[in-house]
């Protein structure tokens, strides 16, 4: 099918951007990647009268992540940015791994990391961690930026927390807790081009015993309409040293939690076991990675 | 509604009237009449229409071509040299019996080019991994990875640009 017609516009500057998206409000999407906007209007499933092109804007492409300062990350980051970022890669593993698990190495490259939030499809790669490692989003309008984590950003399937002429500017990583880990699993079809059937991330930080946990927190992507943060794990494992049996009941209060549906993709049933399946392995992987840091 | 636009394409300069909804692949094809690059699924699935933008890996078909203004734009038909011969990554192609009806051959080489220019010395494992976006229906992906690999002996023996 062939796309509407629509006005295009390419600002250089964030202020020009937020003056566009004042003026033109709910009427204009934006373009970054466009590799979920530009199947939807092919499709015509949406059809807006303009589209601004956020790719001339430089300070939505810059990375800053500095020994000791978390990371601050322009919402038009590609995805194969994150995935071979170095500096990306030492902190923060769990991310650089899930966007490299994204579609294609075409897709990658195209896609940002804004996108794949904003787009708010529950099977996403990338909030699920962000959400693990406490990453707040930056919302901006011409009225100024707020701040809000990215679990509260993604209220539903295909729904975000954005007031009219609002975009998110970027994403704001706080720097690992030491003795911490993260770490990212899924599972698909197959290995590439598929989405997720399930996807999860446990961030996970020790008391300075080296033994017992402090905090943990479970996301799981996927298994409900927006990205689940567990509130069960934590309950159960903070202040714990970890056993065989707390990792059993944890996993499997996790898989309580989980609402997942039937699809195309996998069933239900099949998804709440693999939740305990991920579940397990990955509190036993954080809990390796954080006693060795 | 038309705008004229300028597009680099393999190093030349070209001038075209587009709409703002007008596909890079669409422009590229029809419009330059460069045929190499292929349109399979339109939908981001399958690679065929793969070219590089500024040396990275897109697809034409969900690439707006208005948006590609001041860029770098490189189709197959940029890749062999000018008195005809083959880029080595073609040459591995056709050396490898890679190609079978070659419909998926263009978009496969420019995201091997793209691999190989970020790193002369992959591993199969890797090659798969950034190879998964394009689809061939013909060759069972074998010869295509033993031709990637074998480009790449050349590529890290001789520097190829
Ligand atoms: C072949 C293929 C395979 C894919 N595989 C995967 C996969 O494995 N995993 C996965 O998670 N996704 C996958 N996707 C979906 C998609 O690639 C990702 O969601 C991607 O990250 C979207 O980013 P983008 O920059 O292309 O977004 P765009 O398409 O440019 O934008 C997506 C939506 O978000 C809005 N938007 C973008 N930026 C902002 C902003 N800063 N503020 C407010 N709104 C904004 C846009 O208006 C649009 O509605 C796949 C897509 C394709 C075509
Ligand atoms: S034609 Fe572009 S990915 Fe299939
Ligand atoms: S050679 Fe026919 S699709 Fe690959």
């Amino acid at each position: 099918m062939v796309m509407n017609h629509f006005e295009y516009f390419a600002p250089r500057t964030p202020a020009e951007t937020l003056e566009l998206l004042g003026r033109f409000g709910s009427k204009a999407k934006i373009l970054a990647g466009g590799t979920d906007l530009m199947i939807l209007m092919k499709n015509r499933a949406i059809q807006p009268e303009c589209v601004i092109d956020i790719n001339q804007v430089q300070d939505f492409r810059t990375i800053m992540c500095e020994p000791g300062q978390g990371a601050v990350i322009g919402t038009n980051v590609k995805l194969a940015e994150i995935q071979f970022s170095e500096a990306l890669q030492a902190k923060y593993p769990a991310l650089s791994y899930a966007a490299g698990e994204v579609g294609s190495a075409q897709v990658r490259h195209m896609a940002s990391l804004g996108g794949n939030t904003c787009n708010a499809s529950p099977a996403a790669e990338t909030p699920t961690p962000l959400a693990a490692l406490g990453t707040k989003v930056v919302l901006s309008s011409q009225s100024g930026d707020r701040e809000l984590p990215l679990e509260q950003f993604i209220t539903g399937v295909r729904q975000l927390g954005l007031n009219e002429g609002e975009m998110l500017t970027r994403f704001i990583l706080p720097e690992p807790a030491p003795r911490s880990a993260c770490r990212y699993a899924y599972m698909g079809r197959r290995d590439a081009m598929e989405i997720d059937s399930v996807n999860m991330a446990v961030n996970l930080e020790l008391q300075p015993d080296g033994e017992t946990i402090r905090n943990i927190k479970l996301v799981m992507g996927s298994v409900y309409p927006r990205p689940l943060v567990s509130q069960e794990v934590p309950a159960l494992l903070n202040g714990q040293r970890l056993i065989d049996e707390l990792i059993e009941t944890a996993a499997a209060a996790a898989q309580g939690e989980a609402k997942p549906i039937d699809d195309i993709r996998a069933t239900a049933e099949y998804r709440r076991e693999i939740v305990k399946v991920l579940a397990r392995r990955l509190i036993q992987e954080t809990y390796a990675a954080a006693k060795g840091v | 509604m038309k705008q004229l636009i300028e597009l680099n394409i393999n190093g030349r300069n070209y001038e075209v009237a587009v709409n703002p909804r007008d596909l890079l692949i669409d422009v590229i094809r029809k419009k330059i009449g460069l045929t190499g690059t292929k349109k399979g699924c339109g939908e981001g699935d399958c690679g065929a229409c793969t070219v590089l933008i500024d040396g990275k890996p897109e697809l034409s078909c969900i690439k707006l071509a208005i948006a590609c203004q001041g860029q770098k734009i490189t189709t197959i038909e940029g890749l062999a040299q000018e008195d005809g011969s083959l880029h080595p990554l073609q040459q591995s192609f056709v050396d490898h019996g890679a190609v079978q009806c070659g419909f998926c051959t263009p978009g496969m080489i420019m995201s091997s080019k793209a691999l190989l220019d970020r790193n002369p010395n992959p591993s199969p494992q890797e090659i798969k991994h950034e190879l998964s976006g394009n689809i061939c229906r013909c060759t069972g992906y074998k010869k295509i990875i033993e031709a990637v690999e074998a480009a790449a002996k050349v590529w890290s023996q001789e520097g190829v640009k």
